[in-house]
Parts: C-alpha cells; sequence; structure tokens
C-alpha cells in the first residue's frame, strides 16, 4: 500500500525534478553518478538498463536500475531498518507499463556495538521491473527514472539521479545478452513467492493475541513440497519489512524448517491485525540460496491500558501455600503482573518450602545427619559449615541463572529442572549419588580424613563437604516444585538478567535458610543424642535414601532414553561402583599399590563411560499414563474438545519431576477424581515436558511459569481464560476446578 | 542440547559473569530515563529540573545531511518559535563520539539557535533512549513521562510542501492535556554516530 503511494507520489514529483533539472543539469544519459563526497568524489554510479536492445510492441522486458558503490558504501533496502532511508526508483515510461519494483534479499548491517541495524545493498546491485510495452508502441521509446537514494559508509550522502534511454520498437524482440545475464543474476536473489518456490509456511502464534508493549512468541514451520528443504541458514536469513505496531521481531533457527518467532507489540500499536512480512532465505553458501516472501497473518492486537493495575489474583496463591486446599485462581498471564518484591518474596519462601519436598530430602536428612555431628563442636565452626551450605547453595543457584540467561541469549528456551532434559546430566548424578552412597558405606574416604567418622573432621574438609552439600541440594531439588516457587521462578525467566539474578539468589537463601537457622538455635546442641555407634549406622542407612533417589534417576533416564539408556546408564553406575571400591582399596594401601589402585580406578571408569555414555534422544519410550483416557496435549485437539462443550483439563507434567508424579498417584489417580473427570466429560490431556519441548515451554511461559507442574482447567464457555491449579494439588482443588469449568446446570447429572 | 553444554561450559568457565543489559530504555508511556548532561559551555542540565515544564529532545549531528537540511530549512526553530518558551524546553542532543563541545558552539553561532546542545560522545544517554537516528525527536511531558519518540515530521525525502510536523502535533496535545494522536513514528536520517 505504502509503496503504491509512494510510486505514484514520485511521478508528480517527477513533473518538478524534472523541470528544475532540464535547466540545472545535463540532459539525462542512461548512466549517472551521485552522492559526491566532500572531495567531489561520487560514491554511487547508476545505469539504466534493459534485458532487450529492441522490442516488440505488446512484449514483456525488465527495466532496472543498476546501482555501483564504492567499496564500503550501501544504499538501502525497501526497509532500512534503524536507520537511512529505502531506495526509491520511479518511472516516467510513456507507451510502457512498469510493475513493482523487484528487491534482491538484502544483507544485514550492524554497528559495532550492534545497537543499530539496517538493510541493504553494498559493491552493486540491480533493482528492476517487468516492463510491457504498449501495442501501439511506433518507433522508438524514451525510458526515464528518478532515482532517490541515501548512500552512506560512516557518513551519508543523498543522492537524487534522473535517468533515461530510448528504446527502439521493431518487429522481434531482440534479448541483448549481457544484459539478460545481469538482470537473470539479479532476479535469482530475489525472494519467491512461496507457492513459486514449492513452499508452504504456517506460522502457530503462541498467544490468540498480541498484548500492547508485551512480547509474543510463535513458531513458523516451512515445508518444501518435494521433501527436498535446505535445513540450513546462514546469519541474518530472515530480515522483516517495517510493520505497523509491531516493535521488534526476529527468527531463530529451531530444527530444519522450524523457526521460532520472538517479538514485541508496540505500546502503541493499533488496534489491527498485522502480519509477519519479510524475507526469508534458506541454504547456505555451500548449498546455495533459496530466498522466499513471508506474508502470514500474525495475530490481533488485544490493547492492554499502561497503567493497569496488577489484578487482585495473587493474594490467592499466597494462601495456597499455608492451606492448599485453599482455591487458587489464577488468570492466564497474571504472573507477568507480579512485583518484583511479590516475586522475591515468593522465591524465598518457594525456596524454604522446597525443603520439604522429597527431592531435597535425602540432602536435608544428611544435612541433619551432620548437624549433630557438629553440634559437638564450637559455635564459630557451626557457622563456618552454615556459611559454606548457603554459600554452595547459592553459588549453584546463581551457575543456575547464569546457564539460563546464556541460553536464553543463544535464543533458546529453557525452564526449571531443564537440565534434567539432558541425559548426560541424569548420568553424571547418578553417579555421584552412588559415588556418595558408597562413600558412605564406608567403602572409601574423601580425602585423608579417615576418621570423620569419629566426628574428628578436619575444618577445612567439613567445610568443602558443606559447600558439596549445598551444591548437591540445589542439582537435586530442581526437580521439585514448590508452592510459589513456579510464580516466581516464571517471573524470573520473564524478565531481565538483574531480576533473574535476584531471584535465584532469594531462592537459595529460602533453601538455606532453615537449616542455617536451625544450626544457629543456641541449646539445640544439648538436646540431641551423643555421638556414637548410633550415628555410623544413621549414616549408613542415608547412603540407602541416595540410593533411592537414584534408582528414581534411573527410571527418568528410561523416559528421556529408552530402555537402552537405562540399561547403559546401569552399566555406568557399576563401573562407577568397582572404581569406588578399588579406590577404597588404595587408600588402604601404600606405594605403588597405591597408585595402581587409583590409576585402575580411573581406567574402569573412564573405559566404561566412554562405551555406555551414549544416549539416543530419539530413543521410543512407552509409558501408560496414570489416567488412563489422557491424550497427548495438542492445541488442536483442546479447541475441538471445547466446541464440543467440553472442559479441558491439562496436565503438564515430566518423569523427573517429584512433584507432578506425586499430584499424578495421590490426586488424579483418585477414584473421586477420576468419577468428577467422568461425569462432567473432561478431556484430560498430558503435555510430557520430559524431554526438551519448545511448545510446552511457550506454554508454560504463557501462563507465567518456567517450568512444571503445572495444571490448566478450561472451560469450553470461556476458552481463553483458562484456570491454572496449584502446585500441589488436593482431590477437593481439581473436582471444584472441574466443576467450575463444566458451568451450573452439568451438577444434575 | 549441545547448545545448553555448551553455554553449561562457558558460564562454569566465565564464573556467572553475564554481562547486563540495560533495563532503563525509554519508552513512550513511562517515566523518561533520567539524566545529567553538560551542554557546550560547560553547564549541567538535567531532566528532573526542567519537571513541570514540557521537554523536547532532539537527537543531533551537524554533520549529518538530514539535519543539516532540517537547519536550512529552520524546521527546528520555527518550530519551538510557535511554542510558549514558559512551557516548552527545547534541548539538542549531539551523541556522536568525535563530537566536541568547540565545534557545537562554532555551529550554534553559525544556525543562530538558542538552545543548548547537550553532549553525551558516550552515548549513555542516546543509548538509554534508543536513539538511532539524526535527528530523532523525544517529548517528555510536565510530569516526567515519555509521550513522543520518532521522527521530526512526515517527511523522510524533503520533498513535500506540506509537511507534517510530528513534534508540533505531539507538544500541542500534551499542553491541552490531550493524548499524542502518534506516539510513535519511524525516525529517519543518518545513524547515530555513537562510540563503539
Amino acid at each position: 500500500m505504502k509503496r503504491q503511494g509512494s510510486v505514484r507520489w514520485g511521478v508528480l514529483l517527477w513533473a518538478v525534478v524534472a523541470s528544475t533539472v532540464t535547466w540545472a543539469a545535463p540532459p539525462a544519459s542512461a548512466v549517472s553518478t551521485g552522492a559526491p563526497d566532500e572531495g567531489g568524489n561520487p560514491r554511487v554510479e547508476t545505469e539504466l538498463r534493459v534485458d532487450v536492445s529492441q522490442v516488440k510492441p505488446g512484449d514483456t522486458f525488465r527495466v532496472g536500475v543498476h546501482f555501483r558503490m564504492d567499496p564500503g558504501w550501501y544504499i538501502y533496502w525497501k526497509n532500512p531498518g534503524d536507520s537511512g532511508l529505502s531506495t526509491e526508483v520511479s518511472w516516467d515510461t510513456p507507451g510502457v507499463t512498469v510493475g513493482e519494483l523487484r528487491w534482491p534479499f538484502p544483507s544485514t548491517y550492524r554497528t559495532p556495538d550492534g545497537f543499530i541495524v539496517t538493510h541493504g545493498y553494498k559493491e552493486e546491485v540491480i533493482l528492476f521491473a517487468e516492463a510491457r510495452a504498449s501495442e501501439q508502441a511506433t518507433g522508438s521509446l524514451t525510458l526515464s527514472a528518478a532515482v532517490d537514494a541515501l548512500v552512506c559508509e560512516q557518513r551519508c550522502i543523498p543522492a537524487e539521479m534522473l535517468l533515461s534511454r530510448s528504446l527502439p520498437v521493431g518487429t522481434e524482440t531482440v534479448r541483448d545478452a549481457e544484459s539478460t545475464a545481469a538482470f537473470d543474476a539479479a532476479q535469482s536473489r530475489v525472494p519467491l513467492m512461496p507457492e513459486a518456490a514449492g513452499l508452504t509456511m504456517a506460522l502457530a502464534l503462541d498467544s490468540e493475541k498480541l498484548k500492547t508493549g508485551q512480547p509474543f512468541t510463535g513458531t513458523l514451520t516451512v515445508s518444501a513440497s518435494d521433501g527436498k528443504l535446505l535445513s540450513s541458514v546462514e546469519p541474518d536469513f530472515f530480515v522483516p519489512e517495517r510493520i505497523r505496531g509491531i516493535k521488534a521481531m526476529g527468527l531463530t533457527l529451531e530444527a530444519p524448517g522450524r523457526f521460532r518467532l520472538q517479538g514485541e507489540a508496540a505500546p502503541n500499536a493499533p488496534k489491527e491485525d498485522p502480519r509477519l512480512k519479510g524475507v526469508l532465505r534458506l541454504g547456505s553458501a555451500q548449498t546455495g540460496f533459496q530466498a522466499v516472501e513471508v506474508n502470514l497473518p500474525l495475530a490481533p492486537v488485544e490493547v492492554v491500558p499502561v497503567a493497569m493495575k496488577p489484578p487482585p489474583a495473587m493474594a490467592p496463591i499466597a494462601a495456597s501455600a499455608a492451606a492448599p486446599q485453599v482455591q487458587a485462581v489464577a488468570p492466564a498471564g497474571a504472573a507477568s503482573d507480579v512485583s518484583l518484591g511479590m516475586a522475591l518474596l515468593f522465591a524465598f519462601l518457594g525456596g524454604a518450602i522446597l525443603n520439604l519436598m522429597p527431592c531435597v530430602f535425602p540432602v536435608l536428612a544428611l544435612k541433619a545427619y551432620g548437624f549433630t555431628r557438629m553440634a559437638q563442636e564450637d559455635r564459630g565452626r557451626v557457622g563456618i559449615h552454615a556459611l559454606g551450605y548457603t554459600g554452595g547453595i547459592i553459588g549453584s543457584m546463581l551457575l543456575l541463572a547464569g546457564v539460563v540467561l546464556a541460553v536464553r541469549a543463544g535464543g533458546h528456551s529453557v525452564g526449571w529442572g531443564f537440565q534434567f532434559q539432558e541425559p548426560l546430566f541424569v548420568a553424571a548424578i547418578c553417579a555421584v549419588l552412588v559415588a556418595f552412597a558408597l562413600n558412605l558405606f564406608g567403602v572409601f574416604h574423601v580425602g585423608t580424613d579417615g576418621t570423620a567418622l569419629a566426628g574428628k573432621v578436619d575444618s577445612s574438609k567439613g567445610v568443602v563437604r558443606s559447600v558439596g552439600e549445598g551444591v548437591l541440594a540445589v542439582v537435586l531439588a530442581t526437580p521439585c516444585s514448590a508452592p510459589m516457587m513456579g510464580t516466581a521462578v516464571g517471573f524470573a525467566f520473564a524478565s531481565g538478567t538483574g531480576t533473574v539474578l535476584a531471584i535465584f539468589t532469594a531462592l537459595g537463601l529460602g533453601l538455606a535458610l532453615p537449616f542455617c537457622a536451625l544450626v544457629m538455635v543456641p541449646g539445640l546442641a544439648k538436646r540431641l543424642p551423643k555421638p556414637g555407634v548410633w550415628m555410623e549406622r544413621a549414616k549408613q542407612l542415608l547412603g540407602f535414601a541416595l540410593l533411592g533417589t537414584a534408582a528414581w534417576l534411573v527410571w527418568v533416564m528410561g523416559g528421556l532414553a529408552g530402555v537402552d539408556g537405562m540399561g547403559r546408564v546401569l552399566a555406568f553406575l557399576v563401573a562407577v561402583a568397582l572404581g569406588a571400591w578399588l579406590y577404597g582399596l588404595a587408600q588402604a594401601a601404600a606405594g605403588t599399590r597405591r597408585l595402581v589402585g587409583v590409576v585402575g580406578a580411573l581406567a574402569v571408569l573412564g573405559t566404561t563411560g566412554g562405551f555406555t555414555l551414549r544416549f539416543d534422544g530419539a530413543a521410543p519410550t512407552e509409558r501408560a499414563s496414570t489416567v488412563s483416557s489422557a491424550q497427548p496435549w495438542d492445541e488442536a485437539a483442546v479447541a475441538a474438545a471445547l466446541k464440543a462443550g467440553q472442559p479441558v483439563f491439562i496436565d503438564f507434567t515430566a518423569d523427573w519431576c517429584l512433584t507432578c508424579k506425586f499430584n499424578e498417584r495421590t490426586v488424579l489417580a483418585r477414584e473421586d477424581v477420576r468419577a468428577a473427570f467422568t461425569r462432567h466429560q473432561v478431556a484430560f490431556f498430558v503435555a510430557d515436558w520430559t524431554r526438551r519441548d519448545a511448545v510446552i515451554t511457550a506454554k508454560l511461559g504463557e501462563h507465567g511459569r518456567a517450568g512444571v507442574p503445572m495444571y490448566l482447567v478450561i472451560s469450553p464457555t470461556a476458552p481463553d481464560r483458562p484456570e491454572v491449579l496449584p502446585e500441589l494439588l488436593t482431590a477437593d482443588t481439581v473436582i471444584q476446578a472441574v466443576r467450575r469449568a463444566a458451568g451450573p446446570d452439568s451438577d444434575a447429572t | 542440547m549441545k547448545r545448553i553444554l555448551t553455554a553449561l561450559a562457558l558460564t562454569a568457565a566465565l564464573g556467572v559473569a553475564v554481562p547486563a543489559i540495560a533495563a532503563d530504555t525509554a519508552e513512550v508511556g513511562k517515566p523518561a530515563p533520567a539524566f545529567t548532561l553538560k551542554d557546550e559551555t560547560g553547564k549541567e542540565h538535567s531532566l528532573a529540573q526542567y519537571q513541570g515544564k514540557v521537554v523536547v529532545l532532539e537527537w543531533t549531528n551537524p554533520e549529518c545531511p538530514y539535519v543539516r537540511r532540517h537547519y536550512q530549512a529552520k524546521t527546528m526553530q520555527n518550530t519551538l518559535k510557535g511554542f510558549d518558551a514558559k512551557k516548552v524546553v527545547w534541548l539538542a542532543v549531539d551523541s556522536t563520539s568525535h563530537n566536541t563541545p568547540d565545534k557545537s558552539a562554532s555551529w550554534k553561532k553559525e544556525q543562530g539557535f538558542p538552545y543548548s546542545v547537550l553532549q553525551d560522545p558516550g552515548g549513555k544517554v542516546g543509548k538509554a533512549y534508543g536513539a538511532k537516528t539524526t535527528p530523532h525527536m523525544y517529548i517528555i511531558d510536565e510530569k516526567g513521562v515519555l509521550r513522543y519518540a520518532g521522527a521530526i515530521d512526515d517527511d523522510p525525502r524533503g520533498k513535500s510542501a506540506t509537511p507534517v510536523n510530528h513534534v508540533k502535533t505531539a507538544v500541542d496535545a500534551v499542553l491541552s492535556g490531550q493524548p499524542v494522536p502518534e506516539a510513535t513514528t519511524d525516525p529517519y536520517g543518518c545513524s547515530v554516530k555513537y562510540k563503539s
């Protein structure tokens, strides 16, 4: 639209410019220079070209302006980007109809700090159009073009040029070989319409509306009708046009033919239906390129008032922590209205509650054991241990935050507990747990403190151990999600760097605090039983708790990498145990035998690890759902169920998420809950996040969450307002929510 | 997956030193980023001291042909003349890395405009406002809220006989307590030559 306007306007202008130029400049020729610098040296040369030397009336040909820039200088694409000015070519061609200007795929230029991004052409380019000579054309045609360009390097120099040439009319159209080759080269770089390129494109936004001033995400899929899709891309493969109401937009490649769309609607975006418009270039310099036009509807803009009061949705969530049976109703997207202070408080409390979750429990038990041991030490030492433990927790929380930020900076999105989606990580944690258990059994000792059991812990070693326990607590805590934590972490994952770090620190402090408080209470130590043989037994018993945790992780591995993966990790764990045993023998020995033992232990670990630690992330995993009628989550199926008038329950879960499993076994599988589902004809969907899944991650983000569990109940009467249930379910919460979703009259049946 | 591992290794190597992203960026409808800058005479100007007045910020660079065109046409001077001097403050800001106060002073003398040219050679304020081009215009209301960001007018090519002056429209709207009809427009011109 805009372009047509500018062309018409350009023609109008033409008269003005032409009349001024006739006396100011020599008559226009087919070649002209422009943008002279201070020294009068022109930085751009233009030539009006056609791909024929003679044209027959009624025939088509190509007419274009060939730009040649000095090295380093460039002109702009139709969307110049952050600065600059689009290049404009206005035609004056009596007896010839000229079509729309064709733009070869542009380059993207960035200032060294990346602050200003522009699109254009360096060296040379032909901007051209299809033209048709009139049936009545006779003699010679005069083709003229007014060029208005901005030529930039560090500086910018405007260039206005008038070009004109004649084209003889004859009985036959005669192609000019040299020009035809030049036009063909330019045309090969012009993006095709998807149909012409044999491609189909689809855009799925993660939300139904674009909210003003807020980011949005989606997935663009490209498939080739012949199945031969160029799978790679080179940097700057997508260049967007200027789209009214869209502040920023970009695509990242996720998988061959699948792109992640991330953008932000302008705060004052007009209430209309913007489209994703731009050019996309598949392929690389090796495979060759295929450029294609993108023009797909985004989603209608929904105007969100800027000074919106936070809805009072947070209060019930806070209450749910104290009494989980209280209904917690949070409308979709409510989390984005949480204030930073509130999120920090939630993070802190969530961290504290995490101590009571099954994941952290083994570490906590260990810590309690260590506490009784430490209680014998003087208070100063106890304080150092508490500090070490806190430091270990906060340090690893910050590391986790750093990883989250780094991954996010790489254009990917992750969620809470994402590291359990990586088989190697799960294998490593299993190994640590088994080694730790064997250490507790006394198979080997850490360092030289063979007498640690008696409580005579070398001070520095003990502190290192406390730090290590802090790290382990965090590592094991991540598959659990405690009440309130979901809101806080969801808030963090959608915020800036500072906020992410602050929230993870608060979470760490919350996790560390109860233990520290316990240690610091004076007089408590005196109430503990005296150390003795019982402590040795207790320690060994805790070793079994760790083995139990390892068993659970092996099961998680089954979900990640199939039965083969489970087998491999078990084989590796045997090697770990053998290595630990050899190491223990070495510790008891002396001299060369000791060395042989250590080397042997390492050799066993190294070779077995190399053989076993290969996991197939695509291995089939069949697992019966807790809920028999469950179907895998799919937006289309959800929409269909809602259309049929069925309430929808979506269970966002993962094998490694203990809170999820706990909810599924103790609540969702219960008789009365099942009965309520049947009575209200609930469509039950399971979104399994055990493995990485960008669509599920995005859906979680949409509701302000960064991890599982998340439970959505959607009513067919209000499909755009799903209810988010609390992280810890009770049968009552679920039954009530389902009843509300089904509507008032459904109870009669 | 490989990416996560790389990121993990990278983060471990760097400690947790992830570069901070400036959260303090200008957004229409929100409080404008605060600043204190010296002008070409060395006098300090802060946004806070102009509270109660409408502030017009003009990103400028006398070397840019677009800026020169507007000064030749006296676009800025004439726009300012149309406002009540008691209610509106106009400040030019130069974020060009190689600009000096002397250059600004001699340009001001040559062009004969009355307002100060704030010196931002480090580009900190320019980037906080997201200034991309010269000219790039910002209007801040009496309460310090950013109300307009964008071009001076609707005529990037300087060929319209009757260009619509966006700054005039926006300042008049702010002064009469009305919403700004077009609160953001696409700025045009040379890129701001930031230090990098």
